[in-house]
């Protein structure tokens, strides 16, 4: 079992669009695995098909050891499987969606109080815990509106580890964040990538990127055109189009 | 209209004769009306009618030696009309003063010298603001609030059935419509707003067209149907005239809060419930702790609008043949003794609409900007 993801020609369409275009990828447990491409070119499509938040038409996508049901399957209400999937996938978005009617700390207890059952004791000292590693426990009664951009990714990232997933989502989490914020995000990121979390990323950070990944996966108009190891791909990318959205992106 | 006429007129030629035109015809015409009801009001009208009826018009025919029932539902109301004005707005010390001010008014306008109805009337208010404070002070209460109303709601049905709910009439009545109304139609129409977008597509079928088809008849249709309806539909039941009025007044404007609380829900944003069901939440669970709230703190502005509308059309439930605020004075203008008093109850039932109208469209105004500065 030391794959988590493995999607096998899988295929997403919007109406007639062609989204996502024979999808094959795996990953392993532990793995840093970044989703780099241009804009439109179905990185978020990707990494939501995994949580099951984008539903596909067909192929085969087993998480976490569940097979995430296809389109047909969960229409007809066969989505037993997802919510087994969802407690053991974290996943943290670019505009936080944090709750905001709600203070952090409950913000990040109110899954592990109704999805696992804890106590709310036992939820908000974890919460406090999980606070702290993110440099935030002293804002654990504010309100969401009442801290910075990064601050707000901070917590997101607190709330989605509190429900102790296997596997981490993250969509462009700092491309939301003015530009002094986004280092205390990736620092956040950084320790978790060494303590051992097996993450997806999609990101345009191509420091980081090539920092923390374990490999890269270059994604162009739905289809997956090279995957590679970091210093390999961002050294020498074997794939034309690969080369040029490089050349573009690291030309700043 | 006239402030855009006055903008408009700024930037205009004839701006100056414009307004003098204004000044000269409208401000006398309105000093002249003035004047000419306050003369009325001061020297002419006989106001003795109003103390003298006033039981009548507050509870209709209610037997005079039950009335202590309608004081039990008053309290009750009172205490429920404190608790929901305490979940969104702090009690302060000032606020006491305005209470008093409401006593104030209130015993003077109606002209009541009876010392226990006076003290009946402070231990209402006293009531009220006991609840708003207690509320407002101790939010682990509000959780409650809800539960608390529908029991209030049945223990005022409990004192005042005995003598038989034929007998319920005057302001009171239109309170009650009003208070159940608001009360039942809003667990109804969060229902239906969610039914509406419900992914079983014959749920979805059903409540659309429930909520279109009562938005697209008149209130009177709907009350006149379920009246002549309920005792064909159950006959064992034999239900009393107000609750059908209730019933149909629910059944309207359930439609309408449905309507309200859609429109709260399409503006929390799509991230929110993505971001929950990524951490397993169950669609129950999302809607209820992270959608619900969200709406419905956007819409309590127009809720509390609707509850408006609901008692000023609580008039309509004549057309049943119960005798609510307006038509309590109309039955006392019946009587030929009192004949000649026609102005005399119209003005105090237009100042009484008036009275409530206001407060609640402030309470909806300061509300709306409470709401505004809290979302920031
Ligand atoms: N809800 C949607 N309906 C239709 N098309 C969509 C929808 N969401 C995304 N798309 C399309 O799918 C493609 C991939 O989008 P996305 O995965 O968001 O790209 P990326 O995250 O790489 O910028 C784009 O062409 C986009 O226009
Ligand atoms: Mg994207």
């Amino acid at each position: 079992m030391s794959t988590i993801v493995e999607m096998k020609t899988l295929n997403k369409f919007y109406g007639s669009h062609h989204v996502l275009k024979n999808i094959d990828l795996s990953v392993a447990r532990g793995e840093v695995v970044v989703v780099i491409g241009a804009s439109g070119s179905g990185k978020s499509t990707l990494i939501r098909c995994v949580n099951g938040l984008e539903m596909y038409q067909n192929g085969s996508l087993l998480v976490d050891g569940y097979p995430m049901p296809v389109e047909e399957d969960r229409l007809l209400g066969g989505e037993s499987e997802l919510a087994a999937i969802r407690k053991g996938v974290g996943m943290v978005f670019q505009q936080f969606n944090l709750f905001p009617h709600k203070t952090v700390v409950e913000n990040i207890t109110i899954a592990p109080m109704r999805v696992h059952r804890k106590s709310k004791a036992e939820a908000e000292a974890t919460a406090l815990r999980l606070l702290d590693r993110v440099g935030l426990k002293a804002h654990a009664h504010k309100y969401p509106g009442q801290l910075s951009g990064g601050q707000q990714q901070r917590v997101a990232i607190a709330r989605s580890l509190a429900m102790e997933p296997h596997l981490m989502l993250f969509d462009e989490p700092t491309s939301a964040l003015d530009p002094e914020m986004i280092g205390e995000v990736l620092d956040v990121m950084r320790e978790l990538a060494a303590d051992g979390m097996t993450m997806m990323i999609v990101t345009h950070e191509m420091g980081f990127a090539r920092e923390v990944a374990d490999r890269i996966v270059y994604i162009d108009q739905g289809a997956i055109l090279e995957v590679g190891k970091p210093d390999a791909f961002f050294d020498n990318p074997q794939n034309e189009r690969a080369r040029a959205f490089l050349a573009r992106v690291l030309k700043h | 209209m006239i402030a855009r006429s006055l903008k408009w007129s700024r930037h205009n030629l004839f701006a100056k004769p414009f307004d003098i035109l204004l000044s000269l015809t409208v401000i006398p015409g309105v000093l002249w009306l003035i004047w000419q009801i306050a003369g009325w009001a001061l020297t002419v009208a006989q106001w003795d009618i109003i103390p003298q009826s006033l039981r009548v018009l507050m509870i209709g025919i209610f037997p005079v030696d039950q009335v202590w029932r309608t004081w039990v539902a008053a309290m009750i109301i009172a205490a429920l009309l404190g608790a929901a004005l305490g979940c969104v707005f702090a009690f302060r010390g000032r606020h006491a003063g305005g209470l008093l001010l409401v006593v104030a008014v209130a015993l003077i306008l109606t002209g009541t010298n009876d010392l226990a109805n006076i003290l009946l009337v402070a231990a209402l208010v006293v009531l009220f603001g006991l609840s708003w404070a207690l509320i407002s002070r101790v939010p682990a209460v509000r959780k409650g609030l809800v539960p608390a109303s529908f029991v209030g709601l049945i223990a005022i049905f409990a004192v005042m059935a005995p003598p038989g709910a034929g007998l319920w009439g005057g302001l009171l009545l239109s309170i009650l419509l009003t208070l159940v109304t608001a009360v039942v139609t809003l667990p109804i129409g969060i229902l239906l707003a969610f039914g509406r977008r419900s992914r079983f597509s014959s749920v979805r079928w059903i409540c659309t067209a429930y909520i279109e088809v009562m938005r697209s008849v008149p209130l009177i249709m709907v009350v006149y149907w379920i009246w002549i309806l309920m005792p064909v539909l159950t006959p064992q039941l034999n239900l009393a005239d107000v609750v059908r009025g209730m019933i149909g007044f629910t059944l309207f404007y359930s439609a309408y809060v449905a309507e309200y609380v859609r429109s709260g829900l399409q503006a929390v944003p799509r991230g929110q419930t993505e971001a929950a069901r990524s951490l397993g939440m169950s669609e129950f669970d999302i809607n209820r702790s992270i959608v619900l709230p969200q709406a419905l703190r956007v819409v309590v502005p127009p809720l509390v609008g609707n509850v408006l509308d609901i008692f000023n059309t609580a008039p309509l439930v004549f057309i049943i043949g119960l005798t609510d605020f307006l038509r309590a004075g109309q039955m006392i203008l019946a009587n030929p003794q009192y004949g000649d008093r026609t102005y005399e109850v119209y003005s105090f039932l237009f100042l009484t609409y008036f009275l409530v109208g206001s407060l609640i469209t402030f309470v909806a105004r300061k509300l709306e900007k409470h709401l505004a500065r809290g979302s920031r």
